[in-house]
């Protein structure tokens, strides 16, 4: 009884934990926005640590991203290729390389490269920055965090991931246009025409959108992750260690309800 | 007021110049060059230009005093205070040295020692050092 009293406990605690994390996340996000809206955030030093993120994020990277990209979409559609070849469907072929890679697995890996290169680093300075008391000093000095450090992530964050995604993507066009039919004009029309195809209005804004969320997720989980490290220096890994787990389950969580919103 | 204290530390992974420069680049909207001018300007006349470039961990205890008190002193307010300078200070003879720091600068306005009434010793040694 004793037994059962205690799992109930603790699984109570644990619901009411993870509630407490949401409620934490969406307050921030909330006041992130509301402070978006505000004339005063826009001024020259957030306007530069915006350009400073997002040259971190994803100029610092974009060779190693795109070689990346572009070994990765190389495989994926050598796979679709002989696999639709085999079954006598090739002119499937394009159709199921523009959904597999540009509008799926893409977006996800980017998401999953730039949660693993800089949602950790940001999660480890927002939490040494917590327990230094950096966070104070800057209060004190009358920068607030939030418009200095945090908004900037944010945005800096949503901007790399889209900016990329779309990148890697236009790439897998490129590769899937000359895996397909090769370095001639021909098959122009009809690729154009697949493209045109799957690329209505709502798949090209739910796409935007879910970049826009992995953007977010990359970037809002860690902030928040690192202002939860209690001042205690030994804390800072197990900070880092909560807010990547929260990062990959949101990542995958966004890619489930995504396709389960277009495909079921 | 504006403080200088252990528990208000420099931003790690800014060097000394661009922690004092935040301050103008970012309340008073002037551009990065000019905020950095500002910056190298203050810590001159402080003595201590060649710390403009310093990280926080590459800094001495002396070095990082000194660009917290010129992140202190760009804030432009009427009081500053110095806290416990001995916890900043533990590698120079900090009474003497705050005293040569306050004599350099030029700004107007009072400067407030807090520290530890068992350290009162070190100040009147510094009052009269025979």
């Amino acid at each position: 009884m004793n037994f059962l009293a205690a799992s109930i406990e603790s699984l109570g605690a644990k619901v009411a934990g993870w509630f407490s994390v949401g409620y934490g996340m969406f307050a921030f996000l909330a006041r992130a926005g509301s402070l978006l809206l505000e004339r005063a955030t826009w001024n020259r030093a957030t306007f530069d640590v915006v350009v400073k993120q997002v040259y971190f994020t994803a100029v610092q990277i974009l060779h190693v991203f795109l070689g990346y990209a572009l070994v990765i979409s190389w495989l994926i559609i050598s796979i679709i290729l002989s696999t639709a070849r085999d079954f006598g469907l090739t002119e499937f072929a394009s159709e199921m390389t523009i959904r597999v890679l540009v509008l799926e697995l893409l977006p996800f890996l980017t998401a999953l490269f730039i949660a693993l290169r800089s949602g950790s680093a940001i999660n480890t300075e927002v939490a040494l920055m917590q327990v230094n008391n950096e966070l104070d000093a800057l209060a004190h000095c009358k920068v607030p965090p939030m418009q200095f450090e945090f908004l900037p992530r944010l945005i800096g964050g949503v901007i790399s991931v889209v900016t990329l995604a779309s990148l890697a993507g236009l790439l897998a066009l490129l590769m899937g246009y000359l895996a397909i039919y090769g370095m001639n004009t021909a098959g122009f029309a009809p690729f154009t025409q697949t493209i045109a195809k799957i690329f209505d209005f709502k798949i090209m804004a739910g796409l935007l959108l879910k970049c826009a969320l992995f953007g977010l997720a990359v970037t809002l989980i860690p902030v928040t992750a690192g202002l939860d490290t209690p001042k205690k220096l030994f804390m800072v890994p197990v900070s880092v260690l909560r807010g990547m787990m929260r990062v990959f389950f949101a990542i995958v969580a966004i890619e489930v309800v995504s396709l389960a919103l277009k495909y079921i | 007021m504006a403080r200088v204290a252990p528990d208000l530390p420099l931003r790690a992974n800014l060097s000394a110049l661009d922690n004092i420069a935040l301050i103008p680049l970012y309340q008073r909207h002037y551009s990065a060059a000019e905020s950095g001018r500002q910056a190298q300007q203050l810590l001159q006349q402080l003595g201590h230009a060649d710390i403009a470039p310093l990280r926080d961990p590459d800094m001495t205890p002396a070095q990082r005093f000194i660009a917290k008190l010129a992140r202190a002193l760009i804030l432009g307010r009427p009081r500053l205070v110095i806290d416990r300078p001995g916890a900043m200070l533990y590698d120079v003879p900090y009474p003497d040295f705050i005293r040569q720091l306050a004599a350099q600068q030029e700004m107007a306005g009072t400067w407030e020692i807090y520290d530890f009434s068992w350290n009162q010793a070190l100040y009147n040694q510094a009052h009269h050092p025979e």
